[in-house]
């Protein structure tokens, strides 16, 4: 790593206007796993580290908060993977979150990587992340992916560049609808957390939608409708330390046999966290059923645009959502 | 030479206090290493992607060389180095030797750090499953990890014997 | 001892120290269970590794590595670097123009590019500097003008051109053809025509590495005498010796390499790499210290391991199952140099004769240079490939003519004491009940023909050397060499080239001198692999240790053995043969009672001799080889057998493969101690199920030919999460030329885990993966192209009527 310097301011004012000074050479670090990560592979050389962990107890309180609220939870930008894994009292109704959670990277990085963190690293793409390589995101013409290496790359919604989200708590936080909670220049704003995402065409440079020293500070999840459940489905080559060949997390709301509600939520198919819009739809109002749910995974992959080494996700990721909907609805899957 | 100022950190090391001064730059890792000459402690990756640093920060295994030093200041830390401190041999590196679950030793150190955490904060012996759950960050290339799991699984139902006998 | 020890540590050292001697056996220490000569301090963090290693004055150095593939090296401007404060030296290609190679026949690379880089991470320059930081930035003035080439990522590709202007590797003689064998034993062709079933099949052995925990790393110092001081995280600090010398052109004697403990090899550290030449010359350039740590990048770009292979085979059986004839054309992609591709080459034909009966072989193997980072050896060297093809091709045979898959190889197996195809002596041979235990531990018989639709089970066999014949370079001087020395406090030392690479070569020539000498292994001191105190060895490679250096070892310990049995009947006026030494005693075998200690025993003799000091060599038979050009290669003392039977769970929605259990039989000819050894069975199964799964060494070739993920990341290796249960059992048909019967367990038992992996996914969901890895895509495309088929009618259902309702 090139010599940094660390600066450890204690309010969020003054953090923010060291970022936004110059906000390329003085990012934020938090869990600092993908930020040392790109360090030391000599994709970012900042000249200081702005340390959100200095933040005094009153002004990190937000980005510290692991609490229930009102049949919901708000969750800091600051807390650990692990202590939203291990955290006691959380609904069961958010039990994708916390299998989410519980199964990202390794035990050691749980402990460190914090929610904010894991929602805005950077993507994987081996072509993104070789210092000789310029690809659309690294300032180069083209998206290297598209004729190269592709295997993990996006089927849904890519173009012009191919990554899929890195985040695995996305998936399961978009499918509890949670709303991300963010300090910028004209204060504090609120939106929903898929709006936080920003494709590929949208915007090149980042996979975001914050502006220059704009700070995310917590997540709230809304209090789960009667019914909720929610659960992760993953498929990775690896158990451990690996990103998923694919990813379904959802929530449905069940009345009887009959279903409410349902966000279906794919991950590590596309550029953002994917909500499943079609088989959403083509759910709610019918009873839960193993034939209902062999009819409806296969629009998961509506849209779909395989690439020449990832046509497989498209069936992976059908065989996803499928398992998930039997385990969310608790129907047998038929012997 | 380094153009990054030096920091000085205080931090409890292996139990007792301890005062470094550093470039504010290094990660824990080199401080350690090249610093405080800990070299128990590998490095294998320096990305976070093989365990082999793994140390405890507050009693939690933590990953070395993705932790800033500057970052340990006024924590405790933990090394490999603190289990083979003191007149009798740790169970846990007991059980390593017995099992022969080390076989080249680079990663052993990691592993005993990660392992030690999950067998401290266990209420009962851990099974073979909740081990390898823990450890699952520290890769080991020789021993197909058999022999680690018995002996961390040995371990585990020896120190607690000793727990309930009140040792 | 045991009494003594504190409450937390109940259990002696070792299972053996606590007994008294039991003189009604044969041994004392062989086969038992033991604790590790030098575990301790390696799990403590008290060891020093080569990069623990510090010296006053130490410089840090780096290497500047090619972004092309394939490029002329038009002007190297360091001038800049050398001018920044704390940079104390640069080399380059011009400091380093003699060749070298590890195999002498082909010196086919320089520590630095000289004119041309041939593959991205080709080092161009190193410097040395106060730290690392300084060298970083060194590294980042260094300009480099580059005129980039055509670059060729296909073997077949390569091989076409005959250009001279695309030449990939500057001493390359015949285009981009590294190595052709072709051997023929037998009328192959009349063989296979006159079979009964023929099965033929194309394999393709992705690349794989060796993914060592601990990088690569260096240490020089040009010492006050002026000797200069190699430490190298080697696995052959002979070879590395010898070719420091040359490349450096200082005299051998004025050259001592030490090797550290190490941190896993596995083939990956067998040859010299670019960082000793460029640390020794920076040491002397700078007179001082200087050390440099590979990066995880830099490991994956310096690689040697294993090789692509594009095989295609052809097998003749008969209708009982018998092979009558093998025909195999491979084709090796061995990246930008040599390393020991002439030996892979011949390995990927030679190592495959047993353990079945072939009437008729031919191979044909082609290596080609091709702009990547070199392949080399890796664990199982170069027959692990064929390996994966042939037990499929018998899988396949079982199939088709439907023998029961162990029968089949049952009805193959070549026996004890038997010439090969290609003319090598095989000793024991224990494959049969190899074969047996996997079978009964897995419940094969009952439980086979009854798992449903997606389980199945999956058997391979296999066979290895231990150790080649001959040495790497032509000599008649031993192969391995051992001195011991007694002294009078009781202890034995130990001095052995041998390089200990976590295997426990140290522990086992510990083992011998216990055994031999009647002194626990705690009171054996082993010295190994220092050039300056150590007798010539020629490393860790092709498994030669435990039988090359063990029987060394044993030559010196019985020599001694001797000497002290002599000096204790003297005084007690028995016949030696009465003296017995074990538990840190000598004792008369006929009245026990009559005993005295290890250390009066020894006192007696030195009395009697003078210092107690021997020496033991090793050298091979020399009858154990083909009368061929070639023939030589792939001859070995003894031959250890394998069996593997994996048990796989397929889901075919996700296209996952889980390996559930794994059993692993293997024939060491002798264990000389019981869990070192089950940890080799253990550890190579597990590499290959690493190989079968998940393993993959990319180049990109649409980009330049950078490595597709240098990382552990994006290089995937099983966690502890990922590794199937391991149940290792170890088989003793024990061998005349083995120390004790031993024969080799460290390479062996990973070749068969593979196809036995292969063979358990066609019985668990009818589809062949003739490619590794078999990852996800892989599996769910092969599942959708028997879907296919038996739709047609062109296929069976797998399995029908094991199959869940639903599905059928």
């Amino acid at each position: 790593m090139r010599p940094f310097s660390l600066i450890r301011p204690t309010t969020l004012a003054a953090a923010r206007a060291r970022a936004l000074a110059e906000p390329q050479a003085r990012p934020f670090r938090a869990g600092g796993i993908d930020l040392l990560g790109l360090m030391k592979e000599g994709l970012r050389a900042p000249a200081e580290l702005i340390e959100l962990h200095a933040l005094s107890a009153t002004e990190g309180a937000e980005m510290r908060a692991l609490a229930a609220t009102e049949g919901g939870l708000r969750v800091g930008a600051l807390v650990s993977l692990a202590a939203l894994a291990r955290a006691k009292g959380l609904p069961p109704s958010f039990e994708a979150l916390r299998e989410a959670a519980s199964s990202a990277a390794t035990p050691a990085i749980r402990e460190a990587a914090t929610v904010g963190g894991n929602l805005l690293q950077r993507p994987r793409c081996w072509y993104l992340r070789h210092p000789d390589l310029e690809c659309l995101k690294s300032g180069g013409a083209s998206c290297l992916a598209e004729g190269g290496e592709n295997r993990l790359h996006a089927i849904l919604g890519g173009g012009p560049c191919y990554i899929v989200h890195p985040s695995t708590l996305a998936a399961p936080l978009v499918a509890l609808a949670a709303t991300v909670t963010i300090l910028g220049g004209g204060g504090r704003r609120t939106l929903p957390l898929e709006e936080l995402f920003a494709p590929p065409r949208e915007r090149i440079d980042a996979e975001h939608r914050l502006a220059a020293g704009e700070l995310l500070l917590a997540l709230e999840l809304p209090a789960p409708a009667p019914g909720l459940r929610s659960v992760y489905e993953v498929a990775k080559e690896k158990l451990s330390h690996d990103w998923p060949l694919a990813e379904v997390a959802l929530s449905v709301v069940v009345e009887g046999q009959t279903i409410r509600g349902a966000r279906v939520v794919l991950g590590h198919v596309a550029p953002i966290p994917w909500r499943a819009l079609a088989v959403e739809q083509a759910l709610v109002g019918q009873v839960a059923s193993a034939e209902l749910f062999a009819r409806v995974a296969p629009l998961a992959s509506v849209g779909a645009r395989p690439l020449a080494q990832n046509g497989y996700k498209v069936a992976l990721t059908q065989g996803l959502v499928r398992a998930a909907l039997h385990r969310a609805c608790d129907v047998p899957i038929p012997e | 030479m380094s153009q990054s100022s030096a920091i000085l950190l205080s931090l409890t090391l292996n139990g007792e206090p301890v005062q470094v001064a550093a470039p504010a730059h290094w990660t824990l890792l080199e401080v350690l290493r090249y610093k405080l000459d800990l070299i128990g402690s590998k490095q294998g990756c320096d990305k976070g992607d093989c365990g082999a640093c793994t140390v405890q920060i507050d009693g939690l295994p933590a990953l070395a060389c993705l932790t800033l030093a500057a970052l340990a200041d006024g924590r405790s830390v933990t090394t490999v180095e603190a289990l083979g401190c003191g007149p009798v041999v740790h169970p846990l590196l007991d059980a390593f030797d017995r099992h022969d679950a080390a076989q080249c030793g680079f990663c052993t150190p990691g592993i005993l750090m990660a392992a030690e955490s999950l067998l401290r904060r266990s209420a009962r012996p851990v099974t073979r499953h909740e081990a390898a759950s823990a450890l699952a960050g520290n890769l080991c290339r020789c021993t197909g990890y058999t022999k680690i799991l018995d002996a961390v699984v040995d371990a585990s139902e020896r120190l607690r014997a000793e727990h309930d006998d009140g040792r | 001892m045991a009494a003594d020890t504190p409450t937390q540590s109940p259990e002696p050292a070792s299972a053996a120290e606590a007994e008294r001697p039991d003189l009604t056996r044969e041994t004392w220490q062989i086969g038992k269970v033991h604790r590790k000569v030098d575990a301790m301090e390696r799990m403590r963090g008290v060891a020093r590794y080569t990069d623990d290693l510090k010296l006053p004055g130490l410089l840090h150095a780096k290497i500047l590595r090619s972004p092309h593939a394939h490029a002329k090296i038009r002007r190297i401007d360091a001038s800049a670097a050398l001018a920044l404060p704390g940079v104390f030296a640069v080399v380059t290609g011009q400091d380093f123009k003699i060749p070298y190679g590890v195999i002498p026949w082909t010196p086919d690379e320089n520590a630095l590019a000289v004119h041309k880089v041939c593959h991205v991470g080709d080092g161009v320059a190193a410097v040395a500097a106060i730290d690392e930081d300084t060298a970083n930035a060194a590294l980042r003035a260094i300009v480099v003008d580059y005129e980039p080439l055509r670059a060729f990522f296909d073997p077949e590709e390569a091989l076409a051109t005959r250009d001279r202007e695309h030449t990939i590797n500057p001493y390359a003689r015949k285009g981009n053809l590294s190595k052709h064998v072709l051997l023929e034993f037998g009328d192959v062709d009349a063989q296979i025509a006159g079979a009964e079933l023929v099965v033929e099949g194309e394999y393709f052995f992705e690349g794989t590495t060796h993914g060592a925990i601990e990088p690569h790393c260096a240490l020089a110092q040009v010492e006050p005498n002026g000797v200069l001081t190699v430490w190298s995280a080697t696995q052959v600090s002979h070879y590395l010796h010898r070719e420091l010398a040359k490349v450096l052109e200082l005299p051998p004697h004025r050259i001592r390499v030490i090797q550290p403990p190490i941190g896993g090899a596995f083939g990956g550290k067998s040859e010299p790499f670019d960082l000793e030449f460029c640390v020794a010359k920076l040491a002397i350039k700078t007179g001082r210290p200087v050390k440099l740590l590979y990066t995880r990048e830099e490991v994956f770009y310096s690689h040697r391991g294993r090789h692509p292979m594009k095989m295609k085979y052809r097998t003749g059986f008969t209708a009982d199952g018998k092979i009558t004839g093998v025909d195999a054309r491979t084709i090796l992609d061995g990246g930008a140099y040599s390393s020991f591709g002439l030996v892979t080459t011949y390995y990927s034909g030679q190592l495959l004769c047993a353990p079945y009966r072939f009437p008729a072989y031919r191979f044909d193997s082609t290596r080609a240079y091709t702009n990547k980072p070199a392949c080399g050896p890796k664990r199982g060297h170069g027959s692990v490939q064929p390996r994966f093809a042939l037990e499929i091709q018998l899988d396949k045979a079982a199939v088709a003519l439907g023998i029961d898959p162990i029968e089949l190889r049952r009805r193959n197996d070549i026996g004890a004491d038997v010439a090969t195809v290609n003319e090598f002596r095989v000793g024991s041979n224990g494959f049969q009940e190899c074969l047996s235990r996997v079978e009964s531990a897995s419940g094969w018989r009952a439980r086979r023909p009854t798992l449903p639709f997606g389980q199945g089970l999956g058997v391979a066999g296999s066979t290895y050397i231990s150790g080649t014949n001959y040495p790497i370079y032509p000599n008649d001087m031993p192969q391995a060499a051992v001195q011991i020395c007694l002294d009078r406090s009781g202890r034995a030392r130990v001095f052995s080239g041998a390089n200990d690479i976590g295997q426990g070569s140290n522990t086992m020539l510990a083992v011998i001198v216990s055994e031999e000498l009647g002194v626990p292994l705690e009171d054996v001191r082993v010295l190994s692999a220092d050039t300056d105190l150590c007798p010539v060895d020629l490393g860790a490679y092709s498994s030669r240790i435990t039988l090359m250096v063990g029987n060394a070892c044993l030559e010196a310990a019985q020599r001694l053995r001797r000497r002290v049995c002599r000096s204790v009947a003297q005084r007690w006026q028995i016949p030696a043969n009465r003296v017995v030494l074990a538990g840190r005693m000598a004792l008369d075998r006929e009245d026990p009672a009559r005993n005295v200690s290890s250390a009066q025993a020894f006192q007696w003799a030195e009395a009697d001799h003078g210092l107690l000091g021997e020496v033991g060599s090793y050298n091979t038979p020399k009858d154990r080889h083909g009368d061929y050009r070639g023939g030589t290669i792939g001859a070995s003392p003894a031959y250890s057998f394998t069996a593997h039977l994996a048990e796989v769970d397929v889901d075919t929605e996700t296209g996952v493969v889980h390996v559930k259990k794994i059993w692993i039989a293997h024939d060491c000819g002798r264990a000389l101690s019981r869990k070192i050894v089950e940890g080799q069975i253990e550890g190579s199964t597990y590499m290959g199920f690493g190989e079968a799964l998940m393993e993959e060494h990319l180049i990109d070739p649409a980009h330049r030919g950078v490595h597709a993920g240098p990382s552990f990341l994006d290089y995937r290796m099983p966690t502890f999460l990922d590794t199937p249960e391991l149940h290792a059992m170890i088989v003793e048909a024990p061998d005349k030329n083995g120390p004790y019967g031993a024969k080799e367990a460290g390479e062996g038992p990973l070749h068969s885990s593979i196809p036995a992996i292969a063979n358990a996914i066609y019985d668990a969901v009818g589809v062949r993966l003739d490619r590794i890895p078999f990852s996800p895509p892989r599996v769910l495309a092969a599942l959708r192209e028997r879907a296919q088929l038996e739709e047609q009618g062109l296929v069976p259902a797998h399995k029908p009527d094991r199959r869940p309702r639903s599905a059928r």
